[in-house]
């Protein structure tokens, strides 16, 4: 089916894609196959943010209800089945966190009074120069894997911290001003900017994460 | 909000794959995505950028049970295997008692006498069936799948009257999910079977049936 010399991942890919095609045709089959193929590492993604447990598992199967009743706007929306997957299983997981009840917001009126800003463009941030990824931090990464991480270590330190906990902690932009006591419009600016130089820096050394 | 100028679907693009697009506005983006490609490939973009650090994330086996949880929430089979044939048969007995309530139900008018005739469409692929019923004056028409069939948003289940001789009738559209009350003037006369296709949402704009056709049933007299 697929070339032997098909890069391992992207062989993976491929099959998803075709297990995805066919539960956009009510195949369960195939769905069985893209579960056992995918759901420890889509259950692992969904821990990362609420935990191991029941409450993961539960928000799992959320997902997989999910991936088959939206596999037909997959092949729509084009890009990676694993990336697109993997969305999903986020998503649910960020759902549940910013769900009533399930982890406090921070209050507002808790944060310093010029924090309001809606999009952070009155934050004297917003106007200091973005060193962006020089020259010098250039590197050579041998899979997108190394190249976010290693695009993640060009940022500068309060854009890094930010995305980190919104990534990997699943926390709002107010959670994130709590977690650093920085101002709300200015962890708004870092997380803005941090995500234009991420995604500068993937272009550069070349893994622009277009959709193909 | 013009979404549509500059820079801003990407920003909007990156924060709701980030996570930290929220409430109201990650609703309203949620709202725009079916409509419109160019956010979607935003979106798809900055999944696919982001992944690598959502699967660093350690892989987690999860146990058999949320195997059998997921068959539950979608309506499949049920966990234990023996009793799937005898709760299938009770699926499909309560179908058919509904269907032929529906038909008997509006053909309790002066006229018409006899029970309704059922029609079993099979899937031409896979083993999902419909079922409908058709009064002894072949003017109500009832369809029911006994599962739900699985439709992506943009396309219709279209349901046709195969005829003796001549191209399928249309019978307009049917749901995949409940009871279709057909709305009809008559079945033509020589219709020997029912066919449901897959057509594009709003149903086949030729007339004729355009998709795979999913369902076949003979009307044996």
């Amino acid at each position: 089916m697929t070339a032997p010399a098909l890069k391992s991942a992207d062989e993976l890919e491929t099959r998803l894609a075709d297990w995805l095609a066919r539960c956009a045709l009510g195949d369960r089959q195939a769905f069985r196959q893209l579960y056992e193929a995918t759901s420890a590492r889509l259950l692992g993604v969904i821990a990362q943010l609420v935990g191991r447990g029941a409450l993961a598992e539960d928000l799992l199967q959320d997902v997989y209800v999910r991936i088959w009743k939206a596999a037909g706007q997959y092949r729509a929306g084009a890009g990676s089945p694993m990336a697109w997957m993997a969305a999903t299983a986020r998503y649910r997981a960020i759902d549940h966190l910013r769900s009533r009840g399930a982890r406090p917001e921070v209050a507002i009126a808790d944060l310093p009074a010029h924090a309001g800003s809606e999009d952070g463009d009155d934050d004297p941030t917003h106007r200091m120069p973005d060193p962006g990824p020089g020259p010098a931090r250039r590197f050579e990464a041998r899979s997108e894997a190394e190249a976010v991480q290693g695009c993640l270590g060009t940022l500068q330190g309060s854009q890094q911290q930010s995305l980190s906990l919104a990534y990997y902690q699943g926390l709002s932009h107010g959670e994130i001003a709590a977690h650093l006591g920085a101002p709300l419009g200015s962890v708004k600016t870092w997380v803005r900017r941090g995500l234009i130089a991420l995604k500068a820096c993937l272009e550069s050394c070349g893994w622009s994460g277009a959709a193909s | 909000m013009n979404v549509f100028l500059g820079e801003l679907p990407d920003r909007l693009a990156a924060e709701y794959v980030l996570g930290t697009l929220s409430g109201g506005a990650r609703r309203r983006f949620d709202a725009l995505l079916p409509a419109h490609p160019a956010l979607r490939e935003a979106v798809a973009g900055w999944e696919k950028r982001l992944l690598p650090m959502a699967l660093k994330a350690e892989p987690v086996q999860p146990p058999a049970h949320v195997w059998s949880a997921i068959e539950g929430k979608l309506g499949w089979t049920p966990p234990a295997k023996a009793s799937s044939l005898r709760l299938r048969f009770w699926q499909a007995f309560a179908t058919l008692a509904t269907v032929a309530a529906v038909v008997l139900g509006t053909s309790l008018r002066p006229g018409p006498t006899g029970a309704p005739m059922i029609v079993v469409l099979h899937a031409t692929q896979g083993s999902e069936t419909l079922v409908a019923g058709l009064s002894p004056d072949r003017r109500q028409l009832s369809i029911q799948p006994l599962q739900k069939v699985a439709l992506t948003p943009d396309r219709s289940l279209e349901l046709w009257a195969l005829k003796k001789d001549g191209p399928p009738a249309s019978l307009g559209l049917i749901a995949a999910d409940k009871l279709t009350a057909v709305n009809q003037r008559a079945l033509p006369k020589d219709t020997k079977g029912l066919a449901v296709s897959l057509e594009p949402l709003g149903g086949s704009p030729t007339g004729a049936p355009t998709g795979p056709v999913l369902f076949v049933g003979e009307l044996t007299l």
